[in-house]
């Protein structure tokens, strides 16, 4: 069963796009949450693999986001080449990023190194908008005719795109890198002492990480077609949803970002469209958070016994 | 220098010192709850804000200047950490998770809870508490005329320093003289062996949260006359207060004061100097440099000098 | 025979039922602005504004007999949601989008509306690219950024005569294309710029770079900012006896009630550029103001005018309209000449904006805490006061 679910969810999605066929039914709208759930799901699976795998908790995801989105838009505005070349670019040049970020960060421990990230996703946004002819600044960048205006298609490149990072997560875990990654999670000292060049080590993930989310980012310019640097750096919407998004989901699974993606953004915009209640999503992001950080900490499928338990004392006997 | 430059050198220097006080408070409650719990706690800034609220409240209602609000938040301030430390934080750092950092994702959960019941009970309009004296300041030259230069010394700037100054110096007291507050720095010093001594551990965590909640409840009020309220005021607060606590030096509390001056004085000087856009990027770049050159902060430097290494 | 009489009244009672059930076809628009975040105030005045004009146009009979009924989205000022709800609108076959207020969102629903060719009618919205990249169905009726402090920028001209300014500016599009636009124009009246510079919006304290503007002497010291800087900026302007012939401010955060309401003897003959105020002669300007006022206690700012302008303007294009359909709507628009309480409306291609209404802009001063039109002079309500007095001899 394990082994033939992501085929099934994957064909299972593939077929989504059908529903614009089905009258009546607000396909635009369903498919736009979708591709955002989507994103948010490379997102999440980038943050994890860093943070959760290899235990460097980032809270500045934003920045790898956000280096991604403006290589992808810089390309278009600054050499005139479609947007979507950022995609590939995002390699060497968040990769890049990375390394330098890393060289910088790694050697911090735990708090400290989340807290640096911080400040390296604050720094970012400060200099793209300061670099005014650069950048373009706070006027940020816009795409004048974005490549296509019905959502199937970019549906279908981010679907391959999370498609793609499931399953290069999934084998880098499988393998050694995934082993050296846990054992610098559980203790550094202990893996450094059994000769496991952590450093090395912290820095792949911070790369491969990095460079994932600045795919998502890439995706972000050409599909959405205006980003600035209040936008895409944000440490609230971004960077701490990407945290929120595995940590509901559950950390350090195959599955915790996805479905965590799948909770929030469709939570939020159920919530946001209640009148009343709308006002009042972030209370319930921030009390979600609480309650599965109090009693589902490893998340809904790193505690799926927890709660199936939970539910199950719910039920009368 | 000509008389221009040298107003505003040392306009800038007062305007940082007088910054730089009122930034110590804030870090000060966050050094404290750092350094005992060992714990980043994202949700500083809006207990902050929940301070400011309260005077806010108290000021629309029954004309209470911010500055006796203090009275009022602090106390109230604590009661809310202690509750939030005792019926969330302990809970969380007992459970087995994955990422130690568990905690630090409660207090951003907390940070929007508190964030978001302001939005729903006060909407995100603007506030501030118009007092009297909000423009009042002293000037140079009314007091020996003929001075070169103009400098001023804003009013409530000034009496929200010198409060900030007033609290530092009991929070020292109490902090080196008291019971309590040796127990509290022997938790932060070494948790076990403070438990080997007989102290009670668990409750001085929740009384040092509350405290360091108390504490900068207390740095809103002081803050109001001068600035403004809306429900997200704090995320920038609790940055500002990172920064200090780690160029502090964690748990130090004369490092928070230190910190707190250096940056308020480093943040004017960049604002003068180099372009207030780039203010942030500086603050930020100075957080990073410390944190992997000194991580122990100005303290461990100013440690180091003592004991002669 | 009963049944005749029966079959009678029943086809009597269809015939009567008939024209009041068509009448009762109503019009829904739906709009999308800020109700939530940070630019929520503007949000709530601007749906204040468009609900009092659906009331008068529904008293009026609608448009073309339908009702208009209203509804209002919360984009929370966040462009990918702004985007959101438009294309959920524009799927839902809503044939025109109103509304949006920051710039950011507005280029977001611009872009939407272009590609899926939905007449789309911009408020409040100031950046100026968003009416110069050729789209054909995206109109304005607020005037562009470049153009706002163009009776500010007379009233120097005419009356100061500077010889030198300095330049502040938040760090958002709005702040930054105001900045540029001031500049440009110094540049062209022979001002010397000698300070432009761009702040981090939200700062507790801006004495640094105050006393700097100080050691330099301008003769207007020129802000752009939303709500509190500009309160900020004046009492700290205030503190530091920063002088100068006159300070000035780029519409926003200066020509709004919060602004003398927080900033009090400080905000004293402030001049700020601005779109509307509540004295303005236009046809229908000062019941607006005053019914507003009357409700909410507080004047409109020039956002809630132009809100409440809009759905006029809307019903004028939907009577010409040929049919509702979008295309029907933009032509529509497009042949617009009317006169609204926010002023004259009418689009047109000039200057490198397409589908552009240019309104003439004010110039607006604190006088004992109320603000008051004083250029251009013929529309001014009171005489301006320059030059201001130091800040040591203010009482």
């Amino acid at each position: 069963m394990n082994k033939r679910l992501p085929p099934l969810v994957l064909a299972l999605l593939a077929a989504v796009p059908a529903i614009s066929l089905v009258p009546g039914v607000n396909a635009n709208y369903w498919l736009h949450n979708l591709i955002l759930v989507v994103m948010w799901s490379v997102i999440g699976m980038s943050w994890n693999l860093l943070s959760g795998y290899c235990g460097q908790v980032s809270f500045g995801h934003a920045a790898f986001f956000g280096l991604g989105a403006y290589t992808a838009g810089l390309l278009y505005v600054k050499l005139g080449l479609s947007a979507w070349w950022g995609i590939a670019a995002t390699v060497p040049v968040v990769g890049a990023a990375a390394l330098v970020i890393g060289f910088v960060c790694l050697r911090l421990r735990g708090p400290f190194f989340a807290l640096a990230t911080i400040a390296v996703g604050v720094i970012l946004r400060v200099v793209a908008e300061n670099l005014t002819g650069f950048t373009g600044g706070d006027l940020g960048i816009m795409i004048r005719e974005r490549t296509w205006v019905e959502k199937t298609w970019y549906y279908y490149i981010i679907l391959a795109i999370a498609a793609g990072t499931f399953w290069f997560v999934e084998r880098v875990v499988a393998s050694r890198l995934g082993y050296y990654f846990v054992a610098i999670r559980e203790d550094q000292d202990a893996a450094e002492s059994l000769g496991i060049n952590t450093t090395l080590y912290k820095t792949i993930a911070l790369v491969l990480s990095a460079v994932i989310a600045g795919f998502a980012g890439a995706f972000y310019m050409n599909y959405m077609g205006y980003i600035d640097p209040k936008v895409v750096f944000a440490l609230h919407d971004i960077s701490i949803m990407a945290i929120m998004v595995v940590i509901v989901g559950g950390v350090a699974t195959r599955w915790g970002p996805v479905v965590g993606a799948v909770i929030m953004i469709l939570l939020a915009e159920l919530i946001r469209t209640i009148p009343k209640i709308g006002a009042a999503h972030h209370t319930v992001f921030g009390v979600l958070l609480i309650v599965v950080i109090i009693f589902l900490p490893n998340g809904i499928v790193g505690d799926m016994a927890k709660l199936r338990r939970l539910l199950r004392i719910g039920r009368p006997s | 220098m000509t008389a221009a430059k040298i107003e505003v050198l040392l306009q800038t220097l007062i305007s940082g010192l007088l910054l730089g006080g009122l930034y110590a408070l804030i870090g000060l409650g966050m050094t404290i709850i750092m350094g005992v719990m060992k714990i980043i706690n994202l949700a500083h800034g809006e207990l902050m804000m929940v301070g400011m609220y309260v005077a806010y409240v108290l000021f629309s209602w029954a004309h209470i200047d911010p500055y006796l609000s203090i009275l009022v938040a602090a106390p109230l301030l604590f009661v809310l950490g202690v509750g939030l430390q005792k019926y969330l934080i302990n809970p969380v750092m007992k459970v087995d998770a994955i990422l130690p950092e568990n905690q630090v994702i409660l207090t951003v959960g907390i940070g929007m809870v508190l964030a978001n019941l302001a939005t729903l009970i006060f909407k995100s309009d603007y506030r501030t508490t118009p007092v009297e004296y909000a423009t009042k300041a002293w000037y140079l030259s009314d007091y020996w005329r003929g001075a070169p230069i103009e400098l001023s010394l804003s009013f409530p700037w000034t009496v929200s320093f010198l409060f900030a100054v007033a609290i530092t110096t009991g929070l020292w007291f109490f902090l080196s003289r008291t019971d309590t507050g040796k127990s509290i720095r022997a938790t932060a010093q070494d948790k076990d062996a403070a438990l080997l001594m007989g102290v009670n551990v668990e409750r001085m965590r929740v009384v040092t949260f509350g405290l360091g909640s108390a504490l900068v409840g207390a740095a809103g009020c002081l803050f109001l006359p001068i600035y403004y309220l809306y429900p997200d005021v704090g995320g920038q607060f609790t940055l500002t207060g990172f920064v200090i606590t780690i160029l502090g030096g964690l748990g130090s509390t004369f490092g928070a004061i230190l910190g707190g001056l250096i940056l308020g004085v480093f943040e004017s000087l960049t604002a003068t100097y180099v372009g207030m856009g780039w203010a942030p990027v500086g603050r930020f770049v100075i957080f990073v440099a410390v944190l992997v050159f000194v991580p122990g902060g100005v303290a461990s430097l100013l440690k180091r000098r003592k004991l002669g290494k | 025979m009963k049944r005749t009489v029966a079959v009678v009244l029943a086809v009597l009672a269809f015939v009567v039922a008939a024209p009041l059930l068509a009448a009762a076809a109503e019009f829904k628009l739906v709009i999308p602005l800020p109700l939530t975040g940070k630019q929520a105030k503007f949000g709530e005045i601007m749906k204040k504004s468009y609900e009092m004009a659906a009331e008068e146009i529904n008293a009026a009979g609608g448009i073309k007999g339908s009702t208009l009924a209203l509804g209002f989205e919360d984009s929370t000022g966040k462009p990918e949601i702004a985007r959101s709800i438009v294309e959920k609108l524009i799927e839902s076959k809503q044939p025109v989008i109103v509304g949006e207020y920051t710039s950011a969102c507005a280029k977001a629903v611009a872009a939407v509306a272009e590609e899926r060719k939905t007449p789309y009618l911009v408020v409040a919205s100031a950046d100026d690219a968003i009416t110069q990249q050729n789209y054909q169905y995206v109109f304005r009726q607020n005037p562009v950024n470049a153009h706002y402090a163009d009776a500010l920028v007379n009233f120097l001209v005419e009356v100061a005569k500077p010889k030198t300014m300095a330049i502040l500016y938040e760090s958002t599009a709005f702040g930054t294309s105001g900045a540029d636009a001031m500049e440009n124009d110094a540049k062209k009246n022979g001002i010397q710029v000698v300070l432009k510079e761009k702040y981090e919006a939200g700062a507790p304290d801006f004495k640094p770079i105050l006393s700097k503007v100080k050691s330099l002497t301008p003769d207007v010291v020129y802000m752009v900012s939303y709500v509190m800087d500009a309160s900020l900026l004046m009492k700290q302007i205030k503190e530091l006896r920063l002088d100068a012939k006159l300070f000035a401010g780029g519409a926003a955060g200066f020509a709004i009630p919060e602004f003398t309401d927080n900033a009090k003897d400080a905000a004293e003959y402030v001049v700020s550029a601005t779109l509307w105020t509540p004295q303005l002669k236009y046809k229908g300007s000062k019941e607006f103001a005053e019914k507003y006022k009357a409700k909410y206690q507080d004047y409109p700012s020039y956002h809630g005018a132009s809100a409440y302008a809009a759905l006029f303007v809307l019903k004028a294009a939907m009577t010409a309209a040929k049919d509702w359909t979008a295309e029907g709507i933009r032509d529509g628009f497009k042949g617009v000449s009317l006169e609204t309480a926010f002023g004259p409306v009418k689009f047109e291609n000039k200057e490198g904006y397409q589908n552009q209404n240019f309104v003439a802009t004010l110039a607006i001063q604190v006088q004992k805490g109320e603000f008051e039109t004083i250029w251009p002079k013929d529309l001014a309500s009171k005489p301006y006061n320059f030059p201001v007095p130091a800040w040591r001899d203010r009482k």
